[in-house]
């Protein structure tokens, strides 16, 4: 009956526990013996979760972790491979496995590592699915995160980006694991409780504060009359004509163009109050002109942004926040939300293929995929209809017993990149060989042309989501593909059909008139605009100050 | 430095009256200013292209042709003076001139 199952994981961590007890006071260690804490408390065969993401990181742990040299056998789980410590890991051959979502930080480092054999990938996820998994074959044994305070009890409070640590802390707590938070300050009251005492077992007060990427603000100083157009058509030909309540946008200058067009060429349209009204979006500081206008309902986001903190504080009707103001956030809901709740994604790519594939993939950088497969595709469990979804839904779907609802999964691409590299073409680079080999023959696809419904670029809009076959899909892309190798196979007659048919359409068929498309119509010129739009509650980070 | 002329079949642009000329872009690094003036035969555009940027005269040939085909701009003389401009610019900049002669 010994291995009948029974409480041996409980007794387990009680021992873990026991042999690190010295080193702790209550629950608090001192930083000088975070590696002697880790050393003894990490087991060869753990699956071990290091938190870290693409804004914050549990750097001071990472940095602890990567100082040992007897650990091994580690079963790496963490969302982004995006510091120097975390690349030490594999150097040192602390890793046997590693499943994670997100390596572009580190992506060259990364295929380096893998075409020296020390890189023994799992599976590359996005985020919900790393998570979900957490809860069914991937539940961390150990998990070292991070957060803004600490009370003596140890209590967490996690700030702005709250991200994904509760995903974290959940599973590992409740399986008997252990849980260990690096934090910025030890208090003796928190803003807020975000983790309860319960589910941490040692806290440590790192001699610096966790880093925080500032991923989300866009100069729209940066911003050039070329987005300004996409941004018209975008508005007039996807968010009028479905009438989109609820959206996500990513992160790129085109959907920062849309959201400084809002109060101006939006309002001009009489558009406000109709779209536009609830957003699953970090507080991106490019939204504080259409807020301040009165355009946005609410937003829920996955993680904070630097320097937003006072403005959202001072903005509780729109975000989501703790009782004394403090900015919530939360990634698996927030990417829950995106997935079910939105109407529309809207998302930006390096490279699209003639059947509307796209990746941000390039040769030898192995990216990964983060979060936009989650809300950059079609949620065939959605069953509550929205004017929008049911449009997109008539287009896609006219035969009978097909799924009536279609989301809005629109692409926004210029024809081409920096340096005259086309957007467009025949074959994705993440179907190279050696990219091909580590993904164990699955292409690491960003979004699936299968799941695009627009693709929007400077040239034109496809509507993809209407094609009927895939050869008049790959017709469509082409005649949108500007003057790219795969543009300039386009047939005319094609195209002019599917312009007859309303599936591309160009600026002129929008009642776009490109002469107005300049950066003045943007209702904020740069990053000082926006401080002035935010009544001075706005505090942009140093980086993006020049004056 | 490159030069290259071409006229391409349009359909007649009826030009507004009053107006002799329309102006899009500036000559700036990775931009393009576009001219458009009366002055070709009534049934093509003619273009008068000078670029910094040498070696992809195809690809401008391309976009002008298209351009001709899908507008009417017949009777029309477009002078492009370009100074690298990136390949999304160019289209939106012929565009622009245009727009601008028929929503003056």
């Amino acid at each position: 009956m010994a291995d009948a199952p029974s409480d041996t994981r409980r007794r387990n961590k009680a021992a873990r526990i026991a042999r690190v007890q010295s080193l702790a006071n209550g629950k608090i260690v001192p930083h000088e013996k975070t590696a002697d804490l880790l050393g003894q408390v990490i087991e060869p065969g753990d699956i071990l979760c290091l938190e870290g993401d693409n804004q914050k990181q549990a750097d001071f742990l990472a940095n602890q972790l990567a100082s040992l040299d007897s650990l091994r056998d580690i079963h790496l789980v963490m969302s982004c491979i995006t510091l120097p410590d975390h690349v030490a890991l594999f150097k040192k051959g602390m890793v046997k496995q590693v499943d994670f979502c997100y390596a572009a930080p580190q992506g060259t480092a990364v295929a380096e590592l893998l075409a020296a054999g020390q890189f023994p990938i799992g599976a590359i996820h996005t985020y919900n699915e790393l998570y979900a998994r957490y809860y069914i074959d991937l539940t961390p044994r150990v998990a070292l995160i991070a957060a803004v305070q600490a009370d003596r009890a140890g209590n967490l409070f996690l700030g702005a980006n709250t991200e994904e640590t509760p995903a974290i802390v959940e599973p590992t707590a409740f399986s008997d694991g252990v849980v260990i938070a690096q934090v910025n300050e030890i208090v003796d009251t928190l803003p807020r409780v975000d983790i309860p005492a319960d589910q941490v077992d040692f806290v440590i007060q790192a001699p610096y504060p966790f880093h925080l990427t500032a991923l989300f603000t866009r100069d729209p100083a940066a911003i050039t009359d070329v987005q300004v157009l996409i941004a018209m058509m975008a508005l007039r030909g996807i968010y009028a004509e479905y009438e989109v309540q609820s959206l996500n946008h990513g992160i790129g200058f085109n959907t920062a163009a849309i959201e400084l067009l809002l109060p101006t060429y939006g309002e001009e349209l009489g558009l406000k109050g109709k779209i536009c009204k609830y957003w699953m979006v970090n507080p991106l500081p490019t939204m504080i002109p259409a807020i301040e206008s009165g355009w946005v309902d609410t937003v829920f986001s996955v993680g904070g942004e630097v320097g937003m903190e006072r403005y959202t504080a001072a903005r509780s009707d729109i975000y989501f926040t703790g009782r004394d103001g403090s900015f919530h956030s939360n990634r698996p809901m927030g990417q829950l939300a995106g997935h079910y709740a939105v109407d529309m994604f809207v998302g930006a790519s390096l490279q699209v293929d003639i059947h509307g594939n796209s990746s941000t993939v390039s040769k030898n950088r192995i990216t990964g995929f983060g979060g936009a497969p989650n809300m950059g595709c079609q949620p065939a469990g959605r069953r509550h209809p929205s004017k929008a979804w049911l449009k997109a839904g008539r287009e896609a779907n006219p035969g009978p017993g097909s799924i009536p609802g279609r989301k809005l999964v629109v692409q926004i691409v210029e024809t081409f990149q920096a340096g005259r590299v086309p957007t467009f073409v025949d074959s994705l680079d993440a179907q190279d060989p050696s990219i091909m080999s580590a993904m164990q023959g699955v292409p690491p696809i960003m979004i699936y042309g299968d799941d695009v419904t627009h693709l929007l670029t400077e040239e034109g809009l496809a509507n993809l989501g209407a094609c009927r076959t895939p050869e008049e899909r790959t017709a469509a892309i082409r005649a949108v593909a500007g003057y790219t190798p795969v543009g300039l196979q386009r047939s005319a007659a094609e195209t002019a059909a599917l312009r007859a048919r309303g599936i591309v359409k160009f600026p002129e068929d929008l009642g776009v008139s490109p002469a107005q498309a300049n950066r003045g119509l943007l209702a904020a010129q740069d990053i000082k605009d926006l401080v002035r739009w935010s009544g001075g509650l706005y505090d942009p980070p140093s980086q993006f100050i020049d004056w | 430095m490159e030069k290259f002329q071409k006229s391409f079949p349009s359909a007649p642009l009826a030009w507004p009256s009053g107006k002799t000329w329309s102006l899009a872009g500036v000559v700036g690094s990775a931009n393009l200013e576009v001219l458009m003036e009366p002055g070709a035969a009534a049934d093509s555009a003619e273009f008068d292209v000078q670029t910094s940027f040498p070696g992809y005269q195809d690809s401008w040939l391309a976009a002008l042709s298209d351009f001709s085909t899908h507008y009417a701009l017949g009777g029309t003389k477009v002078t492009i003076h370009d100074q690298g401009a990136a390949p999304v610019v160019i289209t939106m900049r012929l565009r622009q001139a245009l727009d601008q002669l028929i929503h003056p």
